[in-house]
């Protein structure tokens, strides 16, 4: 019987490109409520996984599923937010056009999509740019508005590729404090980045993808102390150096 | 489906807001209004001095070689008369006359020669008119009024055909179904840039993993397809409207023929089918433009697939004839049951009455069949081909997407 705890399941997955393997029987479940960390070098799986997930890729094998189901945008199963790590909005809209829009898409009335919107410019001190077309932001901006997109609807499950790509530290850490508020209100976080201080600062558990397989994967605690206590980022380091050391010697 | 409305909604405002959407929107009835306006002046200045060429008497001198003036037309207009072409030209030149005409003996080999001062380039064709009328007027005195009517090429004739005992007007009845062909013929051209452009705009912006988890495919597409249709019958709206006004208030003025659309037939049955092969046509167009949409990276590089789309669709047109006058033979056969060609020749044959009951069912099963064909396998490659953000798909790719 599945636990009644989990909201992401992801069982034997097994993803091929052509003749290349990117995902190897990759097996991990997402608990209510936590704050998962998603950690692999570049190109190890990571959106694709998460692609997967969100029926933009059809797996080759496996079963990935949200609250028990295969995940079907538009439906009331569950209410996802989702920022990808191709960043990119519609660019000659108005800031708050395009926010109102994907509000009433995730099934908000259009005042409340509004209001929502403008709560959120004035949070993170966007107020005067509502009206703004987008393409007249800076990159930064930008993707703040596209992370007001994502929450606006208060997800109850959260999928943040690489969030924090991009930002100064000031925004970063405003960012940081979003999160934090949502997962405060109960939301599930799945967070893909490679800033291990973030991590450690806010991942209940975590897997580390390598070869297209789990490496690692469980409390952030206990994966250190598999790795004989040592920080995240040494372990990083330790795990995927070795793939940087070939990627360099390929370079060379 | 509950956000077909969201979309159709949001593409239909943010398009109504474009600038560009306006300028290519006005820019025909403008041209129109313009052309209009021209032709309008120019009737007006015609006709002022048509007038004026009747009241307006200028000098002639005649030689008349080919004994056809008679001798009361050159006492009434005043015309003085010389037996040498020299002393003619002459007069001309020195300005004793205005104008001199010279009719030949022989007038079927030999043109009518006109000598005039100078009164400008338009002005000038007046000496010609008159040297003509004066043939005309004396041709006329000669013969019976019928006979000049024929001579003039002025002739009427109507034609009343049957089938079943029933008066048959055969063009009449193509107006109804012939304008879905029209329509077609508009919503592709309009139509087929905007929705090539819509379906790449996602990926362009790199939007589109954000709109497919919030939105399926499906609902997407339906909702730019509605949007997109609203927006060119608006397009039809504004281009309509300059030729309503025109034919209603300035239908003398642009000498449009009056129409009598009480007379205009009904045939139930051909309506129908040119509704279904319109509608078959242009979602089995649309499923294409969304396969190369999703198949393109960008906008432009898919501007080159549209082409070649638009090439089988619109070919066809060059051998419109042969639809009306050989509709059995191969070629005709073959373009009307093959699902890319068959839209114009179906429509064409149909309208023109030799589209047969089978061939039409025929016809509007294959079209529609293929239209879901392509419908569902452009909402999958749309599906699984869009976040292809930066490379276009190649065909092994395409079809294993397909699969």
């Amino acid at each position: 019987m599945e636990d009644a705890r989990v909201i992401v399941s992801v069982s034997h997955f097994k993803m091929k490109f052509g003749n290349k393997t990117v995902i190897d029987d990759l097996s991990f479940v997402v608990k209510k409520g936590e704050v998962f960390g998603f950690l692999g070098s570049n190109g190890s799986g990571k959106t694709t996984t998460i692609r997967a997930l969100l029926g933009l890729y059809e797996p080759t094998a496996g079963e990935l599923t949200i609250e028990g189901r295969h995940f079907q945008p538009g439906t009331d199963a569950v209410k996802l937010g989702y920022l990808p790590e191709e960043r990119g909005l519609y660019k000659k809209e108005k800031v708050i056009d395009v926010m109102q829009y994907f509000g009433q898409l995730k099934h908000m009335p259009k005042a409340k999509a509004r209001a929502a919107s403008l709560a959120y410019l004035a949070r993170v001190g966007m107020s005067s740019y509502a009206d703004t077309r987008l393409d007249k932001l800076s990159g930064g901006q930008q993707q703040k508005v596209q992370l007001g997109v994502t929450i606006m609807n208060n997800p109850d499950l959260l999928i943040l590729d690489e969030p924090t790509k991009g930002f100064d530290p000031v925004n970063r850490r405003l960012l940081m404090n979003i999160v934090e508020d949502h997962r405060k209100a109960g939301a599930t976080i799945i967070f893909i980045t490679h800033q291990m201080d973030e991590v450690e600062q806010l991942c209940d558990r975590i897997i580390l993808l390598k070869d297209g397989r789990a490496h690692a994967y469980g409390t952030v605690a206990g994966v250190r102390n598999k790795f004989g206590g040592k920080s995240l980022d040494d372990i990083f380091v330790q795990v995927y150096g070795d793939e940087n050391e070939e990627e360099q010697e390929q370079d060379v | 489906m509950f956000n077909i409305g969201t979309v159709y909604r949001f593409e239909v405002i943010r398009t109504l807001k474009k600038r560009s959407f306006w300028l290519t929107a006005l820019a025909f009835p403008l041209l129109m209004a313009l052309v209009g306006a021209i032709i309008y002046f120019s009737n007006s200045t015609t006709a002022d001095i048509a007038n004026k060429m009747k009241t307006e008497r200028f000098s002639m001198m005649v030689t008349d070689d080919s004994h056809l003036l008679m001798p009361g037309q050159i006492t009434a207009n005043s015309i003085q008369v010389t037996t040498t072409k020299r002393e003619g030209i002459d007069a001309v030149k020195n300005g004793t006359v205005d104008a001199y005409f010279y009719f030949p003996a022989n007038i079927v080999s030999a043109p009518v020669e006109v000598y005039g001062k100078n009164v400008g380039l338009f002005d000038n064709d007046k000496y010609a008119s008159v040297a003509k009328y004066l043939l005309e007027q004396s041709a006329s005195l000669d013969v019976t009024p019928n006979v000049a009517s024929v001579l003039r090429g002025a002739a009427k004739v109507t034609t009343t055909t049957y089938e079943k005992g029933q008066v048959y007007d055969g063009f009449q009845r193509a107006i109804i179904p012939g304008l879905f062909l029209v329509l077609f013929y508009f919503l592709i051209a309009m139509f087929g840039g905007q929705m090539l452009a819509s379906t790449t705009e996602e990926k362009e912006n790199r939007v589109m993993e954000m709109i497919l988890t919030t939105v399926t495919a499906k609902t997407l597409i339906i909702g730019k397809i509605f949007s997109l249709v609203t927006l060119a019958l608006v397009q039809g709206l504004i281009f309509a409207t300059p030729v309503v006004l025109a034919y209603v208030f300035f239908r003398n003025q642009l000498s449009i023929p009056a129409i009598d659309f009480s007379t205009i037939p009904i045939d139930p049955f051909r309506i129908a089918i040119a509704a279904l092969i319109f509608t078959a046509s242009f979602f089995l167009f649309t499923g294409l433009l969304v396969m190369i949409g999703a198949a393109s990276p960008t906008a432009k590089e898919a501007s080159g697939f549209l082409g070649v789309v638009m090439m089988f669709i619109f070919a066809p047109l060059y051998a419109a004839a042969l639809f009306i006058s050989s509709p059995d033979t191969l070629i005709v056969q073959i373009m009307t049951y093959f699902p890319l060609t068959a839209p114009i020749p179906a429509m064409i044959r149909n309208a023109a009455g030799n589209l047969t009951a089978n061939e039409a069912i025929i016809v509007v099963v294959l079209l529609t069949l293929s239209a879901i064909i392509v419908m569902y396998l452009a909402i999958r490659l749309f599906k699984y081909g869009a976040i292809e953000y930066s490379k276009k798909l190649s065909i092994r790719t395409l079809f294993r997407r397909l699969q």
